[in-house]
């Protein structure tokens, strides 16, 4: 696998996992 | 709105993560990911959903919330009830969406019960789905579907709705992790994910790229469809609409993500050490989603240690995913039929015979069945396009204040989102539908107009024009029946 190719993966679960997962967060807080 | 009516915290978030995880996820995202530059598409695709999906997701919970009735209640409660046929077009996009989706869950059932009972892994299977697409058999598939789904939300929101979707989506993560295991360890698995991350950022620069990764961002999270406003009319008066979109949001394409990390490296893995194997993969990717998933995805399976259980697993993952889906499209056809006066009961009953009699057809003839897919998947721009025309008559700065946002909230819409939706998005449906119509024409410049063709622009703007045109000639009676006569504001 490439450098670009690993970078793009990580980037691109890390987005969508951070953001499902900080979301989360920020809602059982809110509520 | 009764306690047994209202969702709960986590409820709603499994409801709005159901709705927006479909059959798409499993067997469009794949597909369009690898055959639109991989990571730079992906990029494209992530970008959509903070300037496309969120913001138009939010917009339609909140309208869910304020106005507690459902698509053509909110549009006439917001717009004036001589506008609520443009409520009712969505509702009718939806619902004749609904008809053929019914069809498609039936398939993924039928496929699952040959997996585990008749050993479809051990059949041929281009003959196999042949045989099954022209028979009888997907019209018993449909009934099943649409019987399954009107069960469940028969047992109304609480019972019915969030139960379902606990138990559903959890479950459907499971399984994708399961099958992602599988397909990582799958001897030449490393080049699948290579090729479907490599960024290849010079597509950036290509058009089409950006418009697939709009469209698969916005069928793939409902933003547009109404469903999410469904949702908000059983929503709590303090929910904040812009955390449950956005958790949804991320959810809906972290399952996206897994099904591709699921598919293309077992799809890559099968052609190991065979030449020229992306450009094999590239051609079962441009087999369209029937081809892909069940003539394809059973010859793959067929190849791999384990092979039958990991068959039957996917297809499980796909009839939950349909099934998760399925009941809000179903609940949002028969919120509309309670809002005139109907208990839950009754328009579930009426809902059910609908679906069944109108997707008869689909189940009947895979001519009439694309036909459908073409006119109405394309008829949600202009759905997306109604929600942004309410949302610029009430005013974006009116809407953010005063019905999204709460004082209680502490996360709320910046600025940002009034400059999104007067200038960002309408270019952005404008841009989509030209194109759409421009690709349309090029494909076939002599038979563009022809209304009698399956893929046609003539057959998609005339099924188009009759809907609306039958929906403001009797926007008078529609909006009598649901009292909007008597309320209007």
């Amino acid at each position: 696998m490439t450098i670009e190719a690993i970078i793009t993966m990580i980037l691109i679960f890390g987005i969508c996992l951070g953001g499902f997962i900080l979301f989360l967060y920020l809602s059982s807080k809110e509520n | 709105m009764t306690k047994s009516e209202t969702f709960s915290r986590w409820g709603i978030i499994f409801a709005g993560i159901g709705m927006a995880i479909g059959t798409g996820n499993l067997w469009r995202f794949p597909r369009i990911a690898s055959q639109y530059g991989g990571g730079a598409f992906m990029i494209a695709w992530i970008v959509f959903l903070f300037i496309w999906a969120i913001p138009l997701l939010t917009v339609e919970l909140a309208l869910g919330k304020k106005i507690r009735m459902g698509v053509i209640g909110s549009f006439g409660k917001m717009m004036g009830r001589k506008y609520a046929w443009m409520g009712t077009f969505v509702a009718f996009v939806t619902a004749a969406i609904t008809f053929y989706y019914t069809v498609v869950t039936g398939w993924c059932i039928k496929y699952l019960f040959a997996t585990c009972f008749q050993g479809l892994i051990r059949k041929e299977p281009i003959q196999y789905w042949e045989t099954f697409s022209s028979s009888w058999e997907p019209v018993g598939f449909h009934f099943l579907a649409v019987f399954v789904g009107c069960t469940i939300i028969y047992f109304g929101v609480v019972k019915g709705i969030e139960r379902a979707n606990k138990i559903l989506i959890p479950s459907l993560f499971v399984l994708l992790l399961i099958a992602v295991g599988r397909s990582l360890t799958l001897p030449g698995a490393v080049q699948g994910l290579n090729f479907l991350f490599s960024p290849n950022l010079s597509q950036l620069g290509n058009i089409k790229v950006w418009l697939n990764a709009l469209s698969q961002a916005a069928w793939s999270t409902g933003a547009g469809w109404g469903l999410m406003l469904t949702l908000g009319v059983y929503s709590r008066k303090k929910e904040n609409p812009l955390l449950t979109t956005a958790t949804l949001g991320f959810g809906n394409n972290m399952a996206s993500l897994l099904a591709a990390a699921a598919v293309i490296p077992t799809v890559f893995s099968f052609f190991a050490g065979q030449n020229l194997a992306q450009e094999k993969v590239m051609d079962i990717m441009k087999q369209g989603n029937e081809g892909l998933t069940f003539k394809w995805i059973p010859i793959l399976f067929s190849k791999i240690p384990s092979g039958n259980f990991f068959l039957a697993l996917f297809f499980l993952a796909l009839c939950f995913a349909a099934f998760s889906s399925l009941i809000t499209q179903l609940e949002l056809i028969s919120r509309i039929f309670m809002d005139t006066g109907l208990t839950r009961k009754k328009a579930v009953v009426i809902v059910g015979i609908c679906c069944f009699a109108l997707g008869l057809p689909s189940a009947l003839s895979m001519g009439f069945f694309n036909n459908q897919d073409w006119v109405w998947a394309m008829g949600l721009v202009v759905s997306g396009s109604f929600f942004l025309v309410l949302v610029l008559k009430v005013g974006p700065r009116k809407l953010r204040e005063e019905i999204i946002t709460r004082p209680e909230h502490k996360i709320r819409l910046g600025r940002w989102f009034d400059f999104l939706v007067t200038f960002f998005l309408p270019v952005q449906i404008i841009a989509m539908l030209a194109w759409w119509f421009w690709d349309s024409y090029s494909t076939s410049p002599g038979n563009w107009w022809n209304i009698f063709s399956k893929t046609s622009i003539g057959t998609v703007l005339f099924q188009w024009a009759a809907a609306l045109g039958v929906f403001m000639i009797f926007n008078k009676l529609i909006t009598k029946r649901l009292y909007l006569d008597k309320n209007d504001d």
